[in-house]
């Protein structure tokens, strides 16, 4: 004990040094933290923001009940974007100029994301980003940006690689959306054909927004693909599971985590069954995905806990890993000291993934992946070993 | 005292400002500007260069909708076309920044061509149908031609340096994006007083008119369309060195219903309206989340659950209630108070 | 020549749904002379009240129907009484733009009431799958196309022999007259959204039960929006004619140049359209040139 309140004492005193006169930092009360964050809340990828942003609240509700940070209450600031570019831009503005935010969650979709690195970088606010992880977020590292999750890139390998492993031999069928997030995709699936000298006998772009896949699928089966990686988001996976089952085809099929919400199982129908996935956060039919619905019930509404899918679980790892963080600094937390408590985040436990760790210039925290497949009789996704 | 309008020469008629005061307000209103982002936060800061960026755009818009009464429904094309142009002018082949300027407003105003050549013949709602498709049609050119656009990856682009000058900085950047907006209003403004001006005004109002007039409906048309392509372009350069990074996820169709509404909420036709109308449009959200925090302190909970919604259809209304109420647009709310204020107590 | 039946039938299916949205256009721009931005946003609305139904009240065909049908009028009423009827008389660009902000509210009003995530609207018809030889279809794509044309029947019996419909006529071809004649323009008005939103939520709805419903739904408008110009921005039964075109178009083209071309062939065939014969194939030649 004496030996804690020695080194939180040299800590603290280092912080004053370091900081000098301004040991306030903006965000911080006697009473209140104040945590930012910007989200599509509206408009189709409004699926994805809320479903964040009620995981951030889940771990923030968690730690309020447990007595705040340090006696700290924690507010939480959302502002949607709209997925809008330059809304996420004013909206990170805004949080960091106008609500003073002590730190940051989210951030919005991939593209937003990395449009708003400027303005995080110059603000120098701690920064977990949880929703859209790309390599342009931690490469190259930057001091203040954390990403919690694993790359889209490296997902496809993971997937496309076990499926490979199980399907020898087998011709392979691929299409991608025509965006920054369906290249991603493409580069992934693009290194591993190289690798394992895959043979690709058809390879789709479909433009976002998409909703008829007759001809993309006829050009699928013509192909005579066995193995099919469908790059769709939600409803364009659902439109092609139904495409390929009025075709009457069923390649083995894998799909990626951005549509791996439980309701498209329902609507794909029996034509989902079987379905790969590969994600970094527990499926919600597992042990720990169970116990974290249980724990989130009482958190949030009625309306939220519907809202729950994949992305509220990895928000809330976020979420977790930053207020421990801001925790383990203490009673005067400060950005420079978050940031470093940030760097030190090793083996933390959320329940919901693998242990977090970040390091000395590493911000990214390279999870853990695991294959998952589809049950259409229980409508949910169960672990593949 | 002002005793009201009388017009006795032509000067009179077509002069830059009706009267000696407005040079005054308008010098201190610039002012204002220069001083602004010393006095605001960035985020407010950031509605300022949002506004000033927008101001480009909708005048350019206004040249085409307000003065010469045509409707472009997919004027987001030009914007993205100027933004890709400058792009890849100065950040794929390092040129210097005026000449990707120029790039950004050359390169619309070619592709307006090749829109409103055939479009502008006919009369009617056809070029709201032909820019719509264009807005469309473009997307997918730049998404194909990856060697040029990056395709889906889009272009990171550098705030520029001019003339010495770095404008890497917001206070910068948005007194740069103050110049841009000082320029094309003075241009939009003159092109109204000139010879150019008063055609595309005549075409609105009584085409046959101003045919008989001797003026070629087709040429001006497509020269109002070419202008309106060009100013918009640089728009779209700035809006691109806003958000630092050229996509085609960066300019929704969205937008271009914006630049409509702006013109309708400010007034159709007026340069003021335009100016006005952007400053509402841009301030809507902003407005609107104060009107929800008048009403209740712990909106939070409605937040996710679909209250945010609630803004945008704030949105559309605005849009309907000033069809409606106000068709002469804020410009016009704004004649009335100057008429007020001038007359009273009289009524006229 | 399998690959090309099937693309042409999968193109015929996703056609009739244009064909009707594109009718829906029409009908509107037929007797009150603009074009309705929020037809897209009308159909969606529709497929999703037909969704609530199903899954509140009861799935049966019938009873779906019926409400949809009934919800699609109510919605028609109200739009035209409350948005558009104010407007009568101010210029066409102002009225067009309401249907803009018009679409801008509905289109947020899925969102509020409804949720962001898709859904699937089950009648316990229309997902089967019939196959002729390997070419498989489901049935409510049939019922979609067979709707089609019988709706194209009934309107050209409609507009032809029925009082209302030459009223219709009447008022599209010179309002004031019309007026004169005794013919109430509004009521006419009002019947031609009645019956516009009706047609637009028939879409809907097979588009709900053959596909899903989703909150991008209204984009359906925009991808209708060539099928109207391409028959005819006056011409109702050419509209529902043009729908079924453009929905081979895209189909043909996205199977044989891949899915970028699918997406825009639409928009690409507008501008040839318009280069050739702006009026539409069953348009009335009365483009007036400059």
């Amino acid at each position: 004990m004496n030996k804690y309140l020695a080194s939180a004492s040299l800590l603290f005193a280092s912080v004053l040094l370091s900081d000098g006169p301004t040991l306030a930092q903006q965000g911080i009360t006697d009473t209140e933290i104040v945590i930012g964050d910007v989200e599509p809340l509206t408009g189709p990828p409004a699926l994805l923001g809320v479903a964040a942003s009620i995981g951030h609240k889940i771990a923030i509700a968690e730690a309020n009940n447990a007595g705040g940070i340090n006696g700290r209450k924690i507010k939480y600031v959302l502002e949607d974007d709209g997925y809008v570019t330059a809304r996420t831009i004013q909206g990170v503005k805004k949080v960091i100029e106008v609500d003073k935010a002590f730190a940051m969650l989210g951030i919005s979709g991939s593209g937003q994301s990395i449009a708003v690195m400027p303005v995080l970088e110059k603000a120098g606010i701690p920064t977990v980003i949880d929703v859209a992880p790309v390599k342009f977020l931690w490469e190259p590292p930057r001091k203040n940006v954390f990403v919690v999750g694993q790359s889209y890139e490296e997902g496809i390998i993971h997937l496309v690689k076990y499926l490979a492993d199980k399907n020898p031999n087998k011709k392979w069928g691929l299409i991608t959306q025509d965006d920054d997030y369906g290249i991603t995709v493409r580069d992934g699936f693009d290194s591993v054909v190289k690798e394992k000298k895959l043979k690709v006998v058809y390879s789709g772009n479909y433009k976002k927004g998409q909703q008829d896949f007759s001809s993309d699928m006829l050009q699928l089966k013509d192909s005579g693909a066995e193995v099919f990686l469908a790059g769709g988001i939600i409803a364009e996976n659902i439109a092609m599971m139904k495409e390929l089952e009025k075709l009457n085809v069923k390649p083995v099929t894998g799909i990626f985590w951005p549509g791996r919400v439980e309701p498209v199982l329902k609507l794909m129908g029996p034509a989902g069954d079987g379905i790969y996935a590969v994600d970094y956060v527990e499926p919600f039919a597992g042990e720990a995905g169970k116990a974290f619905l249980e724990k989130a019930k009482p958190l949030v509404s009625e309306a939220e806990f519907k809202g729950i899918n994949r992305y509220t679980m990895s928000g809330y790892a976020a979420a977790k890993v930053l207020i421990s963080a801001i925790e383990r600094c203490g009673k005067q937390p400060t950005w420079a000291c978050t940031i470093s408590e940030l760097e030190k985040t090793k083996n933390v436990e959320t329940g919901v993934m693998a242990p977090i760790s970040f390091g000395p210039g590493v911000r990214f925290s390279n999870q853990k992946l695991q294959i998952i497949r589809a049950d259409f009789s229980t409508l949910s996704f169960k672990p593949v070993n | 005292m002002r005793t009201g309008d009388y017009k006795q020469t032509y000067g009179e008629l077509v002069a830059l400002v009706d009267s000696p005061p407005v040079w005054l307000w308008s010098v201190v209103l610039v002012l204002a500007l220069i001083g602004a982002p010393y006095a605001l936060n960035a985020y407010a800061l950031s509605f300022v260069t949002i506004i000033l960026i927008t101001v480009v755009g909708a005048l350019g818009l206004n040249i085409l909708t307000g003065y010469t009464g045509l409707i472009s429904l997919g004027h987001v094309g030009f914007l993205v076309t100027g933004a890709y142009a400058y792009a890849i002018l100065v950040s794929k082949y390092q040129m210097h920044p005026l000449v990707g300027f120029l790039g950004a407003g050359v390169v619309p105003a070619l592709a307006s061509l090749i829109v409103g050549a055939p479009s502008l013949r006919l009369k009617g709602l056809y070029l709201a149908i032909t820019t719509l498709a264009f807005s469309f049609i473009i997307n997918t050119v730049i998404l194909e031609a990856r060697t040029l656009t990056n395709g889906a990856r889009g272009i990171a682009v550098q705030r520029p340096e001019l003339f010495g000058i770095s404008f890497d900085s917001d206070v910068a950047f948005t007194w740069l994006c103050l110049g841009f907006a000082i320029a094309t209003l003075f241009a939009t403004l003159n092109i109204r007083r000139s010879r150019v001006g008063r055609a595309f005004v005549a075409i609105r109002d009584n085409d046959t008119a101003a045919r008989v007039m001797g003026i070629n409906l087709h040429a001006y048309k497509l020269l109002a369309f070419v202008t309106s392509a060009f100013i918009t372009g640089i728009s779209g350069a700035l809006y691109g060195i806003y958000l630092s990074f050229v996509s085609v996820e960066g300019f929704p169709f969205l937008l271009s219903i914006e630049a409509l509404a702006i013109l309708i909420v400010g007034g159709l036709g007026s340069a003021l309206g335009a100016v006005l109308g952007t400053v509402l449009i841009v301030l809507l959200p902003e407005a609107t989340r104060l009107v929800f925090s008048l009403f209740s302190a712990q909106m939070d909970a409605l937040f996710s659950t679909g209250a945010q919604e609630l803004k945008s259809m704030l949105y559309g209304l605005a849009i309907i209630l000033f069809l409606r109420f106000q068709p002469r647009g804020l410009v016009g709310v704004w004649h009335d108070l100057r008429r007020t204020w001038v007359h009273w107590p009289l009524r006229y | 020549m399998q690959y090309f039946t099937q693309l042409v039938i999968s193109g015929l299916a996703i056609g009739a749904i244009y064909g009707l949205i594109a009718m829906g256009f029409a009908v509107i721009y037929k007797s009150t002379g603009l074009v309705n931005f929020a037809q897209g946003e009308m159909t969606m609305i529709v497929a999703y009240i037909a969704w609530t139904i199903s899954t509140t009240v009861s799935g049966n065909l019938l009873v779906v129907t019926i409400a949809a049908i009934i919800a699609a009028v109510v919605l028609g009423l109200v739009v035209e009484r409350l948005v558009m009827r104010p407007m009568l008389g101010e210029p066409l660009f102002a009225t067009v733009m309401v249907t803009i902000g018009l679409a801008v509210i509905l289109r947020s009003s899925i969102n509020f009431i409804w949720d962001a995530y898709p859904h699937g609207l089950d009648v316990g018809f229309g997902r089967d799958i019939v196959r002729v030889g390997t070419i498989g279809v489901r049935t409510g794509q049939i019922a979609v196309i067979a709707t089609l044309l019988v709706l194209l029947a009934a309107i050209w019996a409609f507009f032809r022999y029925s009082k209302f419909g030459v009223a219709m006529r009447a008022v599209a071809a010179d309002d004031r007259t019309a007026l004169l004649m005794g013919i109430s323009a509004p009521r006419v008005h009002a019947a031609a959204w009645a019956a516009s939103s009706v047609i637009a939520g028939i879409a809907g709805v097979f588009f709900a039960i053959s596909y899903d419903l989703s909150p991008a739904m209204f984009q359906l408008g925009l991808k209708a929006f060539p099928a109207t110009i391409l028959g005819g921005l006056d011409a109702v039964l050419g509209s529902g004619v043009g729908g079924l075109l453009i929905g081979i178009t895209e189909n043909l083209a996205g199977g044989y140049f891949g899915s970028g071309m699918k997406e825009v062939a639409g928009f690409l065939m507008i501008i040839v359209v318009l280069m050739i014969r702006p009026f539409g194939i069953f348009g009335d030649r009365d483009i007036e040139r400059v």
